[in-house]
């Protein structure tokens, strides 16, 4: 037991590879990932009212599941195990089932009001780790559960999760293209537009209330900018032409777009309410769909200047362009993650469209997806997930996976067409 | 003779629309198209079309229906009526091929002929292959080589506005080269 634990002192699991200093309470023997076991939380009501409680433990284990840093389960009790409260653990069955990590809860759900306490514990150091008391109405659970699951990634990692986020993205289940949000994991679908026109390439706010997106609902693609708790569409950019593929700067101040009010598409900023464009490119070619680095110092765009559309950089002043992409004839779709240190993006193969992520400089181009047709990749604030559209043998919709490439899988739950996902910040 | 000649051009154009366009046009040699595009481009640059703006502000919202419907609205209110004939590109590109010229010309003489005064928007489209984003940029690029066109037959430039669907309103469904000729496209509608 002693060659065990310094073997594991050793040997870094890979979520130790996220770790702040502090955080990593665990960790696996070996490189095997740690083990995680989610209980269906205990009901408290009289009487025993366990309808909810597999939902809880099913989110909170898909959650970690996809997250790629533990793997969770779903485990009922152990029929073995003696415990009394929920502070008083009996660890050692759980740890000779294998798990590193447990999850546990309680809650009660009586007309219409929820109370949900969570904790997680180390099994091998038989100690709590973090604890979560959750107020709120029925509705809420869903969000509840994934918000814990958050709460086990800043305790296991040093960053809060990214369950509690949303996706916004385009879809056609009227017969028009209409802009609907979502959970992160497919829940909760609401549409947002519904004007009948053509709704186009939502991109959130910062701070994550607001969408904006192109719109020809009075006839010319302009931008617009929306709440997500208010139906009111605000006229961003009406300019002559094209007003679209527009980018919210990381500060919130300004929004990158492409305007063609020039006679072709060309690069500007504007200030968040509409005003002061500034144009970054002065070029006879195409040039759109930006996306800011995470320090706003830099925006990455789609230009056909060199024949077909590649990828380049520029300051977000404008200047200093160089070509990012150079293998493949047609790459579009950049998205600066969030860390900075990559962007993804989708190259045409074959017709088609796979994701690929980069190095800012150009180097380490890697290819994520291999299977069907896969476009507009936008990442989580984490930068831990992608999520992209996709049309492939196994069902076409919104995808995400991590961003090695693994784990992608579908979340969006209707049939019909997706398009243009883009991930909330908060 | 003229009467007959834009009767007839109605009743080609109406088979056009209703057949999805002509079929041939593949065999013509795009080299040809862009000599004389690139020296038209130099007698009228594409600056006039912002005074356009007012028109494409009056009534815009009926620019939302799809354009099938509008012909087909239109055909059952009058059949003498003038419709345009659509202008088809080779894939990935803006620039005119010879049948697209013959096109913009018959096109260019309606309007001179009937309705100098109309106000006209074309529509350019693409079909469904290349990513939406860059599609939308190049629909606009086909509008405005067929609006440069027209002015150099001496349509009013000021008559003329430009809009781009991308890939977003196809003109027939389907993944084969057959629906993606039918749908790389100018088309031209009357703004009322």
């Amino acid at each position: 037991m002693k060659i065990f634990l310094l073997v594991l002192l050793l040997v870094v699991p890979p979520a130790a590879l996220y770790a702040q200093s502090g955080y990593i309470e665990v960790t696996a023997p070996g490189n095997r990932q740690l083990k995680l076991a989610v209980v269906p939380p205990r009901s408290l009501d009289v009487p025993v009212n366990s309808e909810s409680a597999k939902l809880v433990s099913d989110v909170i284990a898909y959650d970690m599941n996809m997250s790629g840093v533990v793997i969770a389960e779903n485990r009922s009790q152990l029929p073995f195990a003696k415990d009394i409260s929920l502070a008083d653990v009996d660890f050692a069955p759980w740890q000779s089932a294998g798990f590193d990590l447990l999850v546990r809860g309680e809650y009660s759900l009586k007309d219409e009001r929820l109370t949900v306490e969570f904790r997680l514990f180390d099994v091998i150091n038989r100690k709590l780790i973090t604890a979560k008391r959750y107020l709120g109405a029925a509705k809420d659970l869903r969000r509840f559960s994934h918000s814990f699951a958050d709460e086990i990634m800043r305790a296991m990692t040093g960053e809060k999760g990214v369950f509690t986020t949303k996706i916004a993205y385009v879809s056609t289940k009227t017969g028009n293209k209409e802009i609907y949000v979502m959970d992160w994991d497919g829940h909760n679908p609401l549409p947002l537009t519904k004007n009948g026109s053509i709704n186009l390439n939502p991109d959130f706010s910062p701070d994550g209330r607001e969408i904006i997106f192109t719109s020809y609902k009075r006839g010319n693609p302009d931008l617009y900018r929306r709440s997500l708790s208010n139906t009111a569409e605000v006229p961003l950019s009406s300019r002559k032409g094209l007003n679209f593929t527009g980018s919210w700067s990381p500060d919130g101040n300004k929004i990158a777009l492409a305007l063609s009010k020039d006679g072709d598409a060309e690069i500007y900023t504007l200030d968040k309410d509409g005003t002061h464009p500034t144009r970054l490119t002065i070029n006879p070619a195409l040039d759109f769909y930006p996306s800011w680095s995470p320090d706003g110092k830099q925006i990455v765009f789609v230009s056909d200047r060199l024949g077909k559309p590649q990828i380049f950089v520029m300051n977000a002043g404008g200047g200093e362009v160089r070509r990012l992409t150079t293998a493949g004839n047609y790459n579009v779709n950049p998205r600066w993650s969030p860390k900075g240190d990559r962007i993804a993006y989708s190259r045409m193969t074959n017709g088609g469209f796979n994701i690929f992520t980069i190095a800012p400089d150009g180097t380490s181009d890697t290819q994520l997806t291999f299977d069907g047709s896969n476009e507009n990749p936008s990442w989580s604030a984490d930068g831990r997930f992608i999520c992209f559209s996709s049309k492939r043998g196994s069902g076409a919709g919104v995808y995400v996976m991590r961003t090695d490439g693994s784990g992608q899988t579908k979340v969006s739950q209707g049939k019909g067409m997706y398009f243009q996902p883009v991930w909330s910040v908060h | 003779m003229k009467k007959s000649l834009v009767t007839l051009l109605a009743g080609i154009s109406m088979a056009a629309l209703l057949s999805g366009g002509c079929a041939n046009k593949e065999s013509v040699k795009k080299e040809e198209a862009v000599v004389p595009a690139v020296s038209t481009a130099k007698v009228e640059p594409a600056k006039p079309v912002e005074q356009a703006k007012p028109v494409e502000q009056a009534k815009p919202v009926e620019e939302v229906k799809p354009a099938q419907e509008d012909a087909k609205i239109a055909a059952k209110t009058s059949a003498a009526e003038i419709k345009f004939e659509t202008v088809y590109f080779d894939f990935d590109k803006s620039d005119l091929r010879q049948d697209a010229r013959d096109v913009l010309t018959k096109n260019a003489e309606n309007i001179l002929k009937s309705m100098a005064a109309a106000k006209i928007k074309i529509e350019g489209h693409c079909d469904e292959r290349g990513s939406a984003e860059y599609n939308m940029a190049l629909g606009e690029r086909r509008a405005a080589s067929a609006q440069k066109y027209l002015t150099t037959l001496g349509v009013k430039a000021e008559n003329l506005s430009i809009i781009s669907y991308g890939k977003e309103k196809p003109a027939v469904n389907g993944s084969d080269e057959a629906a993606w000729a039918k749908n790389r496209r100018a088309e031209f509608v009357v703004v009322k």
